[in-house]
């Protein structure tokens, strides 16, 4: 069983590869991008969220933000290890950029990367308070679900079981939002102010989705990186979003 | 970043006509670290004629050998593989960082499990420490091996394997394949696909039982035997998958020699391919990164940090001189043989030729 084949074409018929040594030079290049967009969406996720520790209104709450944060931070490090086989220096890696900082909430970044910070664009915008922490919390964690179950497919198995791993947690993050968001909702006025945070991220957290027809994408599915295509994801998303919302009464 | 250990050869024995298995010794302080985990492969590095190889083998011997051992099959052209079959000998040392890999599932003694491995030809290396280990380790495991090889000559551990099912006996049970030589049942003649699986699980194996299988062999073998196991019903976090070493390019690459010439002018002609395709444009010899450069020419080429520190932008020198501002990544053998962090890349001369592709 000597015979080999080229290892695109093993890619492209849906084979997995096992290590950094027979992974071929453009593979090598996505998959680093894409689990650093991870690990920049967890540090910017987790320490966005660290302020909100001390918005939360009771001990639970206060205990559910502790975890997610985190929770975040141990799933960057998880994926950073991953890219350490690959030579990437993890101790300076997380501390390139400074993961707390934030644009103006009004910025207009669409799904733009900005500069060397590959964290996906929602986690460059500011959370106002627990009401809205939380809502970003629920719309981002169902979006961060979806996106998981189709990472947890990629081609890279190291990285398929890191993903696997974290799934479940992620998955738990969302539910603890929900949770914080129907204790909200009994409240007129906090239900107000939660619409008004539905208004404010729900475009964004959908732009995280990326383009539809994008070319990285094609090249992705080419390497076995992506198999779902954004517009299918983003849908995913909002049938998802759309019946927890309409359960509150928030859209 | 890992670091490598001398490790002193104790052993090399023929294991076949064209592969050996060669038994290591770690250092005392570094017992720990070379403490694997079955189905685990080392790293070595050796330089030959100047230029540093690096091969990945797995580790052949189960955790309660005692030993570390890996087994090398000699690949046509492989220089490294050569060179272990055909002189390292006892008393020798070998360069390896410590065990990496994730080829095995965590160990539950309590737990009565079956798995089914899948090896083709020396492919078998890490489906052997995992067949020695589970079975020491989980008395109540049971593991079913398909073992693919050319011919009878060929096949790796053959004794070792029989030994192993008198030692477990009920508990280990081996189905030879061998592509180019008749035996007495069909099934076990000829190349595994997805028809000799349907097969195997048909009369054979009963797969409902699995609750894990290892696969480590050549690309086509893993996709067929994925797709059958798939195809009845095993999930995607029950498959695990090695790819076997030899897809590891063997020969040594010949180095590039650096154009030489004036190279006076403040800007650098680039030649920049990527997928395939090839960009030609200037940029300014300093200021301004070759990523930077690649990406303000409409090239979608690979970047994250842009600091010199995760390794996305890698990217090869083919010809021309350049010089990285920062590198956190790349270790010296890959700079030597012409790898560059684009995004801290400058060059050096008036015309540079670089590859995302190799």
């Amino acid at each position: 069983m000597s015979d080999t084949m080229p290892i695109e074409d093993y890619l492209a018929q849906g084979g997995v590869l096992s290590s950094p040594a027979n992974v071929p030079p453009r593979y090598r290049g996505e998959l680093l991008r894409l689990m650093a967009s991870f690990v920049d969406s967890e540090l910017a996720g987790s320490a966005g969220f660290a302020d909100t520790i001390n918005d939360a209104p009771g001990i639970q709450e206060r205990i559910s933000a502790a975890r997610i944060v985190l929770e975040k931070a141990d799933h960057a490090g998880k994926v950073l290890r991953v890219m350490e086989t690959f030579g990437a220096d993890g101790g300076l890696y997380a501390v390139h950029h400074p993961w707390a900082e934030r644009l103006s909430r009004e910025a207009d970044i669409g799904a733009a990367r900005q500069g060397g910070d590959m964290r996906l664009s929602v986690f460059h915008y500011p959370l106002e308070g627990w009401v809205d922490a939380v809502v970003m919390n629920v719309l981002m964690g169902r979006a961060s679900v979806v996106q998981l179950k189709e990472l947890s497919r990629v081609s890279y198995q190291p990285l398929a079981e890191v993903f696997r791993a974290i799934l479940p947690r992620e998955t738990r993050h969302a539910e603890l939002g929900i949770a914080g968001l129907v204790q909200i909702v009994d409240n007129e006025q906090s239900r107000a102010s939660a619409k008004a945070s539905v208004a404010y991220w729900y475009p964004r957290v959908a732009a995280s989705f990326g383009h539809s027809g994008s070319a990285r994408f094609e090249t992705l599915s080419r390497f076995g990186l992506r198999h779902t295509p954004n517009e299918t994801l983003l849908a995913d998303w909002q049938a998802e979003v759309d019946a927890q919302l309409s359960a509150l009464n928030l859209n | 970043m890992a670091r490598f250990h001398p490790l002193t050869v104790t052993d090399v024995r023929r294991e076949t006509r064209d592969a050996v298995v060669v038994t290591l010794r770690p250092a005392d302080e570094d017992r720990a670290a070379f403490d694997f985990t079955q189905g685990q492969y080392l790293t070595f590095r050796r330089k030959f004629e100047d230029e540093e190889l690096r091969r990945s083998y797995s580790i052949c011997a189960g955790k309660d050998e005692g030993v570390l051992k890996v087994g090398i099959k000699r690949v046509d052209g492989g220089c490294f593989s050569t060179w272990v079959n055909e002189t390292l000998k006892a008393g020798d040392t070998l360069e390896a960082m410590p065990p990496m890999g994730a080829f095995f599932t965590a160990l539950e003694p309590e737990v009565s499990k079956h798995y089914l491995g899948f090896a083709g030809g020396s492919g078998i290396t890490p489906v052997l420490s995992i067949i020695k280990t589970v079975l020491s380790r989980e008395p109540r495991a049971r593991f079913t091996l398909v073992y693919a090889n050319r011919q009878i000559s060929s096949i790796m551990f053959r004794e070792e394997l029989e030994d192993l099912k008198n030692l477990y006996l009920g508990r280990f049970s081996v189905l030879h394949v061998l592509e180019s030589e008749a035996q007495e049942i069909d099934l076990f003649t000829g190349r595994i696909d997805g028809e000799k699986c349907a097969a195997l699980f048909r009369n054979w194996i009963d797969i409902k039982s699995i609750a894990t299988a290892f696969i480590c062999g050549p690309e086509p073998m893993m996709l067929a035997i994925a797709a059958a196991l798939r195809e009845h019903g095993l999930r995607d976090d029950q498959i695990k998958f090695e790819l076997f070493a030899s897809s590891q390019p063997g020969r040594i690459r010949r180095k590039v020699e650096a154009v030489a010439g004036a190279d006076q002018g403040a800007t650098c002609e680039a030649t920049v391919t990527l997928d395939g395709a090839t960009r030609i444009f200037k940029f300014p010899k300093q200021g301004q990164s070759l990523l930077d450069a690649a990406l303000e020419n409409a090239m979608d080429a690979p970047y994250a940090c842009k600091a010199g520190v995760c390794s996305t932008c890698r990217a090869k020198v083919i010809e021309g001189e350049a010089e990285m501002e920062v590198n956190h990544a790349l270790e010296d053998y890959e700079v030597r043989q012409g790898y560059v962090l684009t995004c801290q890349c400058y060059p050096l001369t008036d015309r540079i030729v670089v590859s995302y592709d190799q």
